[in-house]
């Protein structure tokens, strides 16, 4: 009987692996059927927020920490490769991997003390640390305080990481980067770290008479959770070619990070690419059609998808494609 | 200032100690409130020291109208329940904030010719502007209220439903009825921080912002769910940030209420007061 | 068959190679131009306003309401034959990656011919770059940051003043005044909001002082949109410096009058930065606390003499649906768009190229617009040189120009004597 759940498994982690370079392939192609910069750049955005989400998901949603302060490793991440390019000429896949080094190691400093708080508490917590590193950021001359760091353009290269106007290239850059995503949370699910923190979740007191030790994981995904986050905040620097406290330390990008997961299905590996793939177009479109119209409205669209997904599905957008789950979550309820 | 932020926080709490939801459309209630309060002076005459029950008792339904149309759909769901609660109300907040803007322009508004607004009263060497005054006394008294209500049948009920909501239908009370309840008081009391505050604050869609984030940060040191908590917490906080803001760069001065925020949590997790 | 694939072939390749596009010159009924504004927001009313006064100027620009400046006449662009301007507007939310987002959309959808924007200087960097490459100008019709010029980049045109000409402006009105009256400035107070705004502005009043001499008592920073500044207020009493400088948005500008009143504290003057201080909402806001505020200003709204202008112009903003008067943010758009038609006219074309070569040979005389200065001329890094601000004070209710004394048209409220 064991044997053969684990065979089910087995090949449930496969199949999954299968879907996932369906899809991959699919978005790969996808630009050949957009044309048109503003449109390819919305897919470009949505994949860096599926990547943002998903890296904001292994912490959030598998290990159940609900972080509202991930700004703070974006934030370290693209200032460390926006700083690394323009003051010393270095790559910014150099400064990718700095950033995602130093936003890594700040996850961890961030996880030790403040994982001993729960739930609410800690997500507070976290809120205002985001928000003091936004603060301290503006005042901070060395980094340009609140004038925030400009990118000129270098030149077109992949060197550089900057193509005059082509959008393609970015397309490419954050699929891989959405991909990676997917595949270390695929990894995750499968690992040992995600059983115990799947167990953790449901139930904490025979967790730990498991004798589990999840501190020590915790911080491990932490530090996965930023250093993910601090790659993503680099590639968008690139992208945009400006950061400021505001954009890039803000309490609006913290929330933006975890929704499309919460929207999508926390805890899930297709959850933040759902998410994403319908809340940015939403977002950015509804400033697009209804900003220059009174102002007001796009915020109201914005918002009452907002509600409405989170109450109609709170399961997240998955449930669309797994019917079961919905099923066992009403059953629960 | 303190005293302001500790209502605002009262309301929070409540709700929160209610059901484990943190509310995160409060700011745009307070929002919400002042532009009730400028509305009602502008076509009335109305003194904003006079609206108080006014517009206390307008907030109050409209909290409960929150409840039933939302929240408590928000119950039925076990499964990410606690994330439903936040992204529901975070939206609802983004959409009342885009409300506001589209009916009333995103120009500041403000109340000029109330009876409090402008005035000082003099302690001795101290002046200190009277409607900073009267929303100080106004909010003790506020609490005070709040305080009595926790003690009360009403507020036992509350504690009890909290708990065990499943246990206490068996014994007939409606947990609906008092959440909802519940959720008009909280929305009330912000709401009387909204009055208050529109003596001499400015009106825009966005004011609710800054004040419901320090809000959250009263809440969680004093505690969800704990009143006095919150009381302690704002006084706290307000005290804080002057004296910070004396000390280093003003513009740091948010930075202190943060570490404070963070050295207490470090020894107390549940906060100064928390029952949870 | 053949045709498409030569057509694929020369897009795959222009688009690899980044040439620069050459729009070809044809006859146009309307010509597209993109409006990149904060519409929604917490600086929605000024991008509102913006909008209005945009719209004002095509109305001007495709009408016939003959007033006496460049492009008054109306009968859409004449070098154009008669085409007319039509506005694009798009949200920024103060959000530079939105801002980029829609500037681009502008071009490469809508085919706009320019942008222009943006109030906040983060929005104006991420679209001066993306119209940078591809080669569209970009008008900055309000953006004061003088690093913005300083980009390098080829197609960018601010016709307005720079902070460091603003700035030099009160400077130059302290030593005026002080000469004049014998009532010399000694000392000042900063208090600026903490965003790229403040900060500059009073990185620059700091520097200026020191140059002139005069002490610099206090210079306090604050968080922008803060629910108080009691505090500060205090810090401001206690220095008790012969001019207050600040530089805020409307909303902290309410804030610190308010906070200043209650602190019991009337400073003997105030020089402000602008921005929020001259929002009209912020006049409402504050009522009588506003009177004798100074503020350096691009545009004088009562220097109708030297502007005849100026009274047709108002009256048209004011019925476009913005109920205010022309302020020097909206008097700023407006010209911009007015600098703008201007060179449409003289390339007779809408391709960039000759645009752009237009804009570069622009030289507007002064007394054909609604601004104060001596006139609009770009030099290599598309600053406009002969743009001179002025300075101006509420007086009875009313915004006077004190500076230059050429053109001012009231004396100056002037008491800082101890």
């Amino acid at each position: 009987m064991v044997e053969r759940a684990g065979r089910a498994l087995l090949s449930r982690r496969r199949r999954e692996l299968l879907l996932g370079a369906v899809v991959l392939a699919l978005l790969a192609a996808l630009p050949l059927g957009v044309s048109g910069a503003y449109l390819r750049g919305l897919i470009v955005l949505a994949l860096l927020y599926a990547g943002l989400s998903q890296a904001w998901n292994i912490l959030g949603g598998y290990c159940g920490q609900i972080s509202l302060g991930h700004a703070l490793y974006f934030g370290i991440g693209a200032y460390t490769s926006a700083l690394l390019f323009t003051r010393a000429g270095l790559s910014p896949f150099i400064g990718m991997f700095a950033g995602g080094l130093l936003s890594g190691l700040s996850a961890f400093l961030v996880g030790i003390p403040c994982f001993r708080l729960s739930g609410h508490y800690y997500a507070i917590a976290t809120i205002v640390i985001g928000m003091m590193a936004a603060l301290l950021a503006s005042n901070w001359d060395f980094i340009n305080a609140a004038q925030g760091i400009t990118i000129p353009f270098h030149g077109e290269a992949w060197r550089n990481l900057q193509f005059r106007t082509a959008v393609l290239p970015f397309h490419y850059v954050m699929l891989v980067y959405a991909a990676l995503m997917w595949l270390i949370a695929w990894v995750i699910e499968g690992s040992r770290w995600g059983f115990y923190w799947r167990a953790v979740k449901d139930d904490v007191t025979a967790a730990r008479s498991l004798g589990v030790s999840i501190y020590p994981s915790k911080l491990a995904a932490a530090a996965i959770s930023g250093a993910a986050t601090g790659i993503g905040g680099a590639l968008y620097a690139q992208y945009v070619g400006f950061i400021d406290p505001e954009s890039a330390f803000d309490l609006s990008l913290s929330v933006l990070i975890a929704l499309p997961a919460v929207v999508g299905g926390i805890g899930t590996l297709w959850g933040p690419l759902l998410g994403a793939a319908v809340l940015i177009p939403v977002q950015q479109l509804s400033v697009a059609w209804f900003g220059s119209a009174a102002g007001g409205i796009d915020l109201m669209v914005y918002g009452a998808l907002i509600m409405v997904l989170a109450l109609s599905r709170p399961e997240g957008l998955v449930s669309f494609f797994h019917p079961r789950a919905r099923q066992e979550a009403v059953d629960h309820g | 200032m303190g005293l302001l932020y500790a209502v605002v926080a009262a309301g929070l709490t409540l709700i929160f100690g209610l059901m484990n939801v943190v509310n995160f459309a409060h700011g745009a209630l307070l929002m919400a409130a002042m532009y009730a309060t400028w509305l009602i002076h502008r076509s009335t005459g109305l003194d904003p020291l006079l609206q108080l029950p006014l517009v206390a008792a307008l907030l109050f339904g409209t909290g409960v109208a929150i409840y039933r149309v939302l929240i408590a759909r928000t119950l039925q769901i076990r499964v990410n329940g606690a994330m439903v609660q936040i992204f529901t109300t975070f939206g609802l907040s983004i959409f009342l904030v885009g409300l506001a803007q589209l009916v009333f322009g995103s120009d500041f508004q403000s109340i000029n010719a109330s009876f409090l607004g402008g005035r000082t009263l003099a302690f001795g060497a101290v002046v200190l502007p009277l409607p900073l005054v009267a929303s100080g006394v106004v909010s003790l008294l506020v609490f005070l209220a709040l305080f009595r209500l926790s003690r009360t049948e009403f507020g036992r009920a509350l504690e009890a439903t909290r708990e065990d909501f499943e246990a206490v239908a068996l014994i007939g009370v409606d947990r609906d009825r008092i959440f909802g309840i519940g959720w008009g008081i909280g929305a009330a009391a912000v709401g009387i921080a909204g009055v208050l505050l529109a003596n001499f604050y400015y009106i825009s869609p966005d004011v609710g912002t800054n004040f419901a984030l320090i809000a959250y940060v009263a809440v969680a040191l004093g505690g969800f769910g704990s009143i006095l908590g919150a009381l302690i917490a704002g006084l706290v906080i307000g005290l804080t940030e002057a004296l910070t803001a004396l000390v280093v760069d003003p513009s740091l001065k948010q930075i202190g209420i943060f570490l404070i925020y963070l050295a207490v949590l470090m020894f107390r997790p549940r906060g100064l007061f928390g029952k949870l | 068959m053949k045709r498409i694939k030569r057509r694929t072939v020369l897009t795959a390749v222009g688009a690899s190679v980044g040439v620069g596009f050459a729009r070809r010159a044809r006859a146009v009924e309307e010509v597209k131009i993109g409006a990149v504004f904060p519409l929604s927001g917490n600086a929605a009313a000024i991008g509102q306003d913006a909008r209005h006064a945009l719209e004002t100027m095509a109305e001007i620009i495709n009408g016939r309401h003959n007033i006496p400046m460049l492009l008054g006449e109306g009968g859409g662009l004449s070098g154009l034959g008669g085409a007319k301007v039509k506005l694009l507007f798009a949200d920024s939310q103060n959000n530079p990656q939105i801002a980029r987002s829609a500037a681009e959309r502008f071009i490469t959808q809508d085919g706009v011919v320019a942008v222009i924007g943006s109030y906040t200087s983060a929005t104006a960097v991420t679209i001066s770059q993306i119209c940078n490459r591809y080669q569209i100008p970009y008008i900055s019709a309000d953006n004061s940051s003088p690093s913005l010029n300083r980009q390098g980049l080829e197609w960018f045109f601010r016709p307005s003043p720079t902070d460091i000409d603003f700035t030099k402006a009160m400077f130059d009105f302290f030593a005026a005044i002080g000469e004049k009256t014998g009532e010399k400035v000694q000392s000042i107070a900063i208090i600026h909001e903490n965003s790229v705004f403040g900060s500059d502005s009073a990185k620059l009043q700091a520097r200026m002082a020191e140059a002139a001499g005069i002490k610099v008592l206090a210079n306090i920073s604050y968080q922008a949109n803060i629910p108080s500044l009691s505090v500060e207020a205090e810090r401001l009493r206690a220095a008790d410096a012969d001019v207050v400088m600040p530089s805020s948005y409307t909303s902290d500008a309410i804030l610190l009058m308010r906070a200043m009143h209650d602190a019991g504290y009337k400073p003997r003057a105030i020089m402000a930065q602008d921005a929020g201080f001259i929002d009209p909402a912020f006049i409402a806001a504050v009522g009588p606390l506003a009177e004798g505020l100074l503020s350096r200003s691009a545009f004088a709204i009562d220097a109708v003499k030297q502007r005849p202008a100026i009274p047709a112009v108002n009256a048209l903003f004011r019925n476009s649906g913005a109920n205010k008067d022309l302020n020097d943010l909206t008097a700023r758009e407006l010209t911009a768009l007015q600098v703008l038609g201007d060179a449409l006219n003289r390339a007779k074309s809408t391709n960039n190229m000759a645009l752009r070569a237009a804009l570069r040979a622009t030289d507007i005389p002064g007394n054909q617009t609604i601004m104060p200065w001596a006139g609009v001329k770009f030099d290599e890094t598309g600053q406009n040189i002969k743009g001179n601000p002025v300075i101006l004070q509420y007086q009875k209710g009313q915004w006077r120009a004190v500076f230059p004394f050429e053109i001012a048209t009231a004396a100056a409220d002037w008491h800082i004597k101890r």
